[in-house]
């Protein structure tokens, strides 16, 4: 077979040759792997072969190294590995030539490829000389620009795809010195140079010794400073990348680098292009993280680490903020209308806002003169950035110096919503939101909003609700901001209820203005219209969202007779059906938790009707929205639900099997939960097949981890519900339940996500216990003797292990309780023998009173097995 | 090769393809994500207050008046000072939380209500009075109007139902609040809320026979009787043990209206044959009050499943909480109607056997109230037919009662004198004094029972005297060979006897006297 035909044929335009190609490969493939990588190898470093044939050959060969799903990735690792030495040194020795080749595609593509390999082979302690060779590039005499070029390419990626502790200290070594070797002014070639820089910024992670050792960090930081300012915009924007990078990782050791660091910012973003600017931005914006992250960490104490914030932020203050004051007037015409925009006025504003959060007071009279100066000039540029700027600092002063600014320019805020141009509009209606945000407390002293005020507020925000749309939208936002404020103080939430009925119309209205064109301005509305429900005070406003209900359900059953000819059709059915879905989910959720139940369970059967449909209109896929809005009705209508299980099985099912959109799964799973409390043992006739989902679920390592627990929990909501008819699903839930308990003493320590995953599971794995054993306590309470012993033993590690939270700590000594509850004596040499519970519950008197009052009763519980 | 045409872009070495979150955003990418969330977080609230609600503390449960496991805690003067005034303040609370409405307020309510709960339940002596007294009880009232949040109400029933375990006086505070919680044991309330109003009726029934009129006269009794026909174990328990201390009289007409309600019985009758323990004793309590008020309610059980299902209990069982009622159940059943020894433990059947064998079982129990009860049902299994006589005279329980009749506390050894001196008699009519059955007397005798029966002759009780006496004039008349009296004489009879010469009781008197003068007067001893 002619490798090269094969491969030109594999792009042919023609389908058939296409089709034969593919197949010929597969075959190939499958028959002689060894002999078909060497192949590809060989094709992809011949400077006789076409590029494309090249191009492809590599695009296989890496193909074969990694896929995106796992358990492929792991099937193609194992075949590397077990490939013929002599085979892979030849492969290898083969890309490493092709660095040097005159072809840039088939550099590039090698450099891939090296890296793919070396992902496989460098954590196994194999191709130890791959760093030696490429450093060996970069200072062999005479080496070409294209094969400097595609040799940091290849470190670059190789430093992209391997985790820093692999690389022993020799090797992290040689990579910088051939990074640095090619940052060097003196090369000639700015793509060696660009290469380089970028490979460096792959590097840094490695860098951690480097950075320790003052002279090596000095000599790092001088050749990124003076990178920062080649000729080449592409190469001072790779290196301010790489200085934002070292701020976030090497914070500790900045310091001495920081007026030369403020210095260049300070030009660029005055004068650079923009791309370099956003970078120099960025820069402050990650100090001002780690300073905040800082802050938080330390809140409150003295002790001798907070030393380690160097409050560059504050220092720099007086030059740093009229720095970014500036960015603000460097507005786009139109900005507004683009979802994506991001250009240097936006990430200064934004920049504003996190030096805000960082220092506090301190930045109101630097950023006040400014918003004076500025807000009632002519040139709308000037009242924009003025506003911009107020609306930025909201966040971080204190309460009290906010306060009289904020009374004293609301009505100013409130006339700009009349200013001429619309991009102050918008401005104004987020600064708007803001102030409701954060400033906007109904039940303080001197509350932002009040009786005197309010009318204006509204007539202002209704009226604007018609402006244009991303205008519109803000406003939408502001309202949404305004409603929220109430949600811990409904018994002045009646405030709103004279504004209802206009607020719930002009938001319909915004909504059917935005419904083809602005989605965002649909989606805004929607929501604020969701929050008003949630807040409104609902003796007095039962009536107004009972109709609202009504309105709502028309919209949805509308949505049915959508024509629907382009799969871009069928998404946006599907997007305004999932808002629709939402605020049902919300007026449900609220009318149920009050004496207007019986309007839900009027419409209880409309309602499931359309929820139904809408599941119907989307074969593939569940929709979360309409999963949740079901969860809410369950609950509304309680054991009436079971009417409705017969048909809405099959999706609930199809929601618990959805394992690439698995916050639909891990909706479903709640959703079980719900029906479950609703259903009590009525959800009998539907354990089997929920049981077999989830517990296939829990099987399957696809499925994103987040969802395990839950279900575990759900286990619990399930044994509930039924009772001892949990029976005959031991068998199969308590050996998972033993298996995750296992699992999680090898769960990673150190890794913060993993210790946070690690209390999510236990506290799953303690709820399906829990869940379990009151289920099951009763005449059948003996068949949890077998798995009592291990529980203990589970629990006595959890009681050990002090990376538990707080809320796992009462799951656990709730479960003792539910052990004991349930077993009784049977369980008195059981506790007799694992006595840790004494100390164990010793220690919660100590905490909340929730942990304290669980501590108690499972006291009590055990007192009583122990002494029958 | 389905990668192989459209191969995607080689990973990208820049890293800041997106930038960071504006800070000028729509505020609807995180309302919606946050909405969800809260829905979310629903979901798991309402597990939480599930689960609270099976965690509330069952330990006062039970008509068996065994007390609670005490943890020894003393409640030092300072502790209770500051319980106190918390429990003051928490009733402030929640009078202000009353006042509050909507959602958020909603929240205040429940966590009011628990704290004010967490006082009321924590400690050893719970600080009723001054909640009473800081005017908890119309407050919590209110909290249990229609339409109220499950949680609310399951909380404010918990706070009535330890209010209601307290004092007579400060149970009596509670009658406002009586139709509501009477009103929420009904069909439309949830499982859980129901149980616990069932608790606290339970409650406030238990305190006395006034509260007890009260509460049938507001129809507690019918809710009460379909939460026990519940199929969900908790529930049916809670309902039979409040039902027992609604129906325990003294006046019949609760029970005579209890066994009248539809299901009622065969409820009974599915939970002795299958529930666990803890179900079970308590609804042997019912039947306990059922059989010790109502004729009707008596004959309606003998003649149903129920007194086989109590004897197999009894055999099965080792757990003295239910041991206890389901006895004294069989005892009245035993001594309230004939049919059931003349129609349901037929001599030869098999229910008999097993019957005796538990009686016996009972019998050789270290429990005094299990001995006493078995005694005294097997005393009226003994007042049957001459076949019952035999199988029991036959039987282990012999030598066991005689040994009970010299060695038991008191109130044992009289049921025991009965049990053995009606295996002795046999009825022959109504006039005539009963026949003696020789050789059951002769055996019971020899068998060391005579000294036993001069004790009580002895005794201050004038029943157990009489029995005694009664037993005496049977061994002086019908033991072989005329040797009852010098039998009764070596026992030292005849000193107990002459102890009601001059007794103050002229039945008594003259029935000793009478059998002094017949078997040892003048011609004594010369024969």
């Amino acid at each position: 077979m002619d490798i090269t035909q094969v491969l030109l044929a594999a792009q042919s335009a023609d389908a058939n040759l296409r089709a034969a190609a593919e197949a010929n490969i597969k075959q190939f493939q499958e028959q002689n792997l060894p002999s078909f990588l060497l192949s590809l190898s060989a094709e992809l470093s011949s400077d006789e072969r076409p590029p494309e044939s090249r191009r492809l050959a590599g695009i296989i060969l890496k193909n074969s190294l990694d896929a995106k799903d796992s358990a492929q990735k792991e099937l193609l690792i194992q075949q590397w590995v077990s490939l013929d030495p002599s085979v892979k040194l030849k492969i290898k020795d083969s890309l490493l030539v092709t660095l040097g080749s005159s072809v840039a595609d088939a550099r590039q593509t090698s450099s891939q490829v090296i890296a793919k390999v070396a992902s496989i082979e460098i954590p196994r302690r194999e191709w130890q000389d791959l760093i030696a060779k490429l450093l060996g590039n970069m200072t062999q005499q005479g080496a070409s620009a294209p094969l400097k070029q595609a040799t940091l390419e290849a470190l670059g990626y190789v430093c992209e795809e391997i985790p820093p502790e692999h690389l022993v200290q020799d090797q992290v070594n040689a990579v910088l010195t051939a990074v640095v070797q090619g940052m060097n002014q003196t090369e000639l070639s700015s793509e060696v140079r660009l290469a380089a820089v970028k490979a460096l910024y792959n590097a840094l992670d490695f860098a951690e010794s480097n950075f320790a050792n003052e002279m090596e960090r000095t000599f790092i930081m001088k050749v990124i400073c003076d990178t920062a300012v080649s000729k080449e915009e592409e190469i001072r924007q790779a290196a301010y990348e790489c200085l934002v990078a070292i701020a976030s990782t090497y914070y500790v050791h900045l310091s001495p680098y920081m007026q030369t660091i403020f210095n260049l910012t300070a030009n660029a973003v005055k004068g650079d292009e923009e791309p370099v600017a956003l970078q120099a931005v960025e820069f402050w914006s990650t100090i001002c993280e780690e300073e905040i992250e800082l802050q938080e960490e330390y809140e409150g104490s003295d002790d001798a680490n907070s030393t380690v914030n160097y409050r560059f932020i504050e220092k720099a203050l007086p030059s740093l903020v009229p720095m970014l004051l500036e960015t603000l007037l460097k507005q786009e015409e139109d900005q507004e209308q683009d979802d994506n925009a991001w250009n240097i006025s936006m990430s200064g504003g934004t920049c504003l806002g996190l030096i805000a959060r960082t220092v506090g007071d301190a930045i109101v009279p630097l950023v006040m003169p400014f918003v004076e100066a500025n807000i009632t000039k002519p040139d709308w540029r000037c009242r924009e950035a003025a506003t911009f700027a107020f609306g930025s600092i909201l966040d971080g002063p204190s309460l009290e110096k906010l306060a009289p600014l904020v009374q004293a320019g609301l009505d100013f805020l409130l006339n700009t919503m009349n200013d001429p141009n619309s991009q102050v509009k918008d401005t104004t209606a987020w600064t708007l939101g803001r102030v409701f945000e954060l400033l906007h407390s109904p039940c303080s002293s001197n509350p932002i909003i009040s009786n005197a005020n309010l009318p204006r507020i509204m007539t202002v925000l209704l009226e604007s609700s018609k402006d244009v749309p991303n205008v519109a939208e803000k406003v939408c936002g502001a309202i949404y901001f305004l409603a929220q404020g109430y949600e811990d103080a409904e018994a002045v939430s009646s405030l709103l209820t004279p504004y209802l009925p206009n607020v719930i119309a002009a938001l319909l209205t915004a909504a059917d203005r935005g419904d083809m064109t602005h989605i965002r301005l649909r989606s805004s509305a929607y929501e604020a219209l969701n929050e008003i429900v949630r807040v409104s005070n609902i003796p007095e406003t039962a009536s107004i969202i009972g109709q609202l209900l009504q309105e709502i359900m028309r919209r949805l059953n509308l949505t049915f007779d959508r024509q629907i000819y382009t799969s871009g059709d069928k998404e946006k059915q599907s997007d305004l059906q999932a808002l629709l879905c939402g605020v049902l989910q919300v007026i449900i959720q609220k009318l149920s938790s009050s004496d207007a139940k019986s309007i839900i369970a009027q419409t209880a059967d409309q309602l499931m009707l359309l929820f139904l449909r809408v599941f119907a209109c989307h074969s593939a896929t569940v929709h979360e929205e309409a999963m949740l809005a079901i969860g809410a009705l369950a609950y509304a209508t309680g054991p009436d639900f079971v009417k409705y299980m017969p048909e809405f099985f099959k999706y609930l099912e199809a929601g618990l099997q959805n394992y690439e959109e698995y916050q639909v799964c891990s909706i479903s799973v709640g959703v079980v939960g719900d029906i479950c409390r609703a259903l009590e043992d009525k959800i009998l006739p539907f354990c089997d097949g929920i049981m077999t989902v989830l517990l296939k679920d829990l099987s399957n390592s696809q499925l994103n981890r987040s969802v395990k627990p839950p279900i575990f929990s759900c286990f619990g909501d399930i044994a509930l519900a039924i009772g001892e008819n949990f029976e005959k699903y031991l068998p199969y839930a308590m050996p998972m339940l033993q298996g995750a308990a296992e699992l999680l003493v090898v769960l990673d320590q150190s890794d913060e996500d993993m210790v946070d995953y690690g209390n999510q599971l236990r506290r799953g794995i303690f709820e399906a216990y829990s869940g379990i054993l009151q289920g099951i306590k009763g005449a059948k309470a003996q068949l949890m003797i077998p798995y009592a012993g291990h529980l203990l033993q589970f629990t006595e590690a959890v009681y050990k292990d002090s990376s538990r939270d707080e809320s796992v700590t009462k799951a656990a000594v709730a479960v003792l309780g539910d052990l004991a509850d349930t077993l009784g004596p049977i369980s008195k040499d059981l506790f007799k023998s694992h006595l840790f519970h004494v100390e164990f519950l010793r220690e919660c008197q100590d905490m909340d009173d929730e942990v304290r009052d669980t501590a108690s009763w499972t006291q009590g519980m055990i007192n009583q097995a122990i002494v029958s | 090769m389905a990668d192989g045409n459209n191969p995607a872009p080689p990973p990208a070495a820049s890293p800041l393809q997106s930038h960071r979150y504006a800070i000028k955003s729509s505020a609807h990418n995180t309302a919606a994500s946050r909405r969800r969330e809260q829905a979310v977080a629903i979901g798991k609230e309402r597990r939480e207050a599930l689960m609270r609600a099976k965690r509330v503390c069952r330990t006062p449960l039970s008509g068996s008046n065994e007390s609670a496991i005490e943890d020894g805690d003393m409640v030092i003067d300072d502790e209770k000072e500051g319980l106190e005034t918390r429990t003051a303040q928490a009733v402030q609370e929640l009078k202000s939380s009353l006042s509050s409405q909507g959602k958020g307020a909603q929240k205040k309510k429940i966590e009011a209500l628990r704290a004010l709960r967490r006082l009321l339940s924590q400690s050893e002596v719970p600080p009723i009075e001054v909640a009473i007294k800081a005017g908890a009880v119309p407050l919590l009232v209110q909290f249990l109007s229609f339409g109220s949040s499950d949680e609310q109400l399951l909380e404010t029933a918990w706070c009535l139902t330890n209010i209601a375990a307290g004092q007579p006086e400060e149970t009596k505070t509670l009658l406002p609040a009586l139709p509501l919680l009477i009103a929420h044991l009904g069909e439309k309330s949830s499982t859980l809320v129901a149980e616990q109003c069932a608790w606290a009726v339970g409650n406030v029934a238990g305190e006395g026979s006034d509260l007890r009129s009260t509460l049938l006269a507001q129809g507690a009794l019918l809710p009460l009787a379909r939460l026990m026909l519940s199929n969900k174990g908790s529930t049916a328990r809670t309902a039979a043990w409040a039902l027992s201390n609604l129906i325990k009289g003294p006046d019949p007409k609760a029970v005579n209206e209890l066994i009248k309600i539809e299901g009622v019985l065969n409820a009974i009758i599915r939970d002795l044959e299958k529930a666990d323990e803890e179900l079970a004793t308590e609804v042997a309590w019912v039947v306990v009050y059922l059989s010790a008020l109502s004729e009707k309610a008596i004959s309606l059980i003998v003649r149903s499943h129920v007194p086989q299902l109590l004897i197999a209990r009894l055999l099965a069982s080792e757990n003295l909480q239910l041991l206890i009622p389901v006895l004294r159940g069989l005892g009245n059943l035993v001594a309230g109607d004939g049919y059931m020894v003349d129609s349901v433990l037929i001599v030869g059947h098999s229910i008999t056997d097993q019957a005796l064998s538990s009686l016996i079982k009972c019998l050789k129990s270290d429990n005094r109230v299990l001995r006493k009860e078995a005694s005294w049902a097997l005393s009226n299994i003994a007042a049957g037919s001459f076949e019952h006589k035999k199988l029991i005279f036959t039987s282990e329980a012999t030598p066991l009662l005689i040994h009970l009749l010299t060695s038991a506390q008191f109130d044992i050894r009289k049921e025991a004198a009965y049990t053995l001196g009606n295996l002795c008699v046999v009825s022959a009519g109504s006039t005539d004094p009963p026949n003696i059955i020789t050789e059951h007397l002769a055996s019971i005798i020899n068998g060391g029972a005579l000294p036993g029966f001069v004790n009580l002759v002895r005794s201050a009780d004038i029943e157990s005297a009489r029995l005694g006496l009664q037993f005496l004039e049977l061994v002086m008349r019908g033991y072989p060979n005329g040797q009852g009296p010098a039998l009764v004489e070596r026992q030292d009879g005849i000193d107990a006897m002459e102890r009601f010469q001059f007794h103050e009781n002229e039945a008594m008197r003259n029935m000793a006297n009478g059998l002094v003068d017949k078997y040892f007067g003048e011609d004594y001893g010369l024969e």
